[in-house]
């Protein structure tokens, strides 16, 4: 196979666009590709502050690394979640990420500052904290957005992650959660940050050889909570057709997001966002779903305390 | 050749004549991995030897975040 644009041999094969890439002219492609995604999606623009979550593995890393190379003036913002060494190895990697770039990269602590950490929030039914782990990284990657003035937080959920969310709602029919699945949601109270995803066409292998060609040092391990996770099966299922026919996954995701996702959208009223009883933070509830999330697991160790001590 | 297979760094012996070959070989998804050979990634047509050593390095993360 040869490089379609210098003719040289190719590296990287992006089969949905019948097309590929040496590894010199690759990081330019995908580079562009994200331009492309920010400006048709209206993301943010050059004079924008974007606060980039950073969790060490590839996606995130190599999210920021093509922002800063196009450009945009981008952030990092890491949570210590406290999942043992998978945690230590993903910190120091995004530290490392970090220094080697002259970056700054602001960290919440929630076992020092908040007194929990994730293994702690599991579901007593799924035997995962992956719901409650996703609630508590809305809430402080908003947080810290909003509390130091970034107008815009980028995550880098690729093609596969989003094909495999829409896969679930829709085995599921979800259909709120449908009507809100994009690639851009907007602010709708002044405590809640615009949230982006500028990596959602690019396929979780593209964003991989990207982190490999320009020698970005993330982690391969996986947090050893994903393992089992229904999101991974979709993903295996999704590749498997892939495989067979080539740009499956991202007609399903840009079908649904041209096509389907209106008509949903359209049948939903606004939610009224109000700030929470608790931490000042804003909702649609009383009381946010972190505070009640904290509130659970509080009368959780109470009751078992009570039990130990009669 | 030498086939290692990352993260655990799984090492197993393969025939196959090509990339593309070596991952149904292994029954691995295309779009599931990335085949490297001297730091260099290859794509699916590319010839493999029996004296090769190449990793697979798997591209896809997991969990909701
Ligand atoms: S796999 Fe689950 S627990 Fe681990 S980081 Fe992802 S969401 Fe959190
Ligand atoms: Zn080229
Ligand atoms: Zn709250």
């Amino acid at each position: 196979m040869r490089c379609i644009r210098c003719k040289a041999p190719a590296n990287v094969e992006v089969r949905r666009h019948r097309s590929a890439f040496c590894s010199g002219c690759y990081p330019g492609w995908f580079r562009n590709q994200v331009q492309r995604a920010i400006e048709s999606e209206g993301m943010f623009g050059r004079d924008d502050k974007v606060l980039v979550a950073i969790s060490g593995g590839k996606d995130s890393l190599a999210l920021w690394h093509a922002l800063l190379q196009l450009g945009y003036q981008a952030d990092g913002m890491y949570i210590r979640l406290g999942i043992g060494n998978y945690s230590q190895h993903s910190q120091s990697a995004s530290e490392r990420f970090a220094a080697k770039h002259g970056l700054a990269l602001h960290q919440v602590d929630l076992k020092e500052e908040y007194g929990f950490v994730v293994p702690q929030l599991r579901n007593q039914r799924e035997g995962k904290p992956c719901a409650a782990c996703g609630t508590v990284k809305r809430y402080h990657f908003n947080k810290v957005a909003v509390d130091l003035g970034y107008d815009v937080v980028a995550t880098g959920h690729n093609l596969d992650d989003e094909a495999a969310t829409l896969f679930g709602n829709v085995i599921h029919w979800q259909t709120d959660f449908l009507g809100r699945q994009g690639p851009v949601l907007a602010s709708t109270h002044p405590k809640l940050a615009r949230k982006v995803k500028p990596l959602f066409r690019l396929a979780e292998r593209d964003t991989a050889a990207y982190a490999v060609i320009e020698r970005i040092d993330y982690i391969l391990e996986e947090c050893p909570m994903a393992v089992g996770a229904k999101s991974l099966e979709y993903k295996d299922l999704l590749n498997a057709l892939e495989e067979r026919q080539p740009g499956l996954k991202q007609r399903f995701l840009v079908g649904f997001l041209r096509g389907g996702r209106k008509a949903l959208a359209g049948r939903q009223e606004p939610a009224l966002i109000r700030e929470c009883r608790e931490c000042g933070q804003p909702t649609t509830g009383e009381v946010c779903s972190y505070c009640r999330m904290r509130q659970r697991k509080r009368r959780q160790v109470e009751s078992r305390m009570a039990a130990r001590g009669s | 050749m030498k086939v290692t297979i990352l993260p655990a760094r799984e090492i197993r012996e393969a025939a196959a004549a090509d990339v593309g070959q070596l991952l149904k070989e292994l029954k691995l998804h295309q779009d599931a991995y990335l085949v490297i050979r001297s730091d260099q990634i290859l794509t699916r047509d590319v010839q493999l030897k029996s004296t090769d050593e190449v990793e697979i390095w798997p591209v896809i993360s997991g969990g909701q975040g």
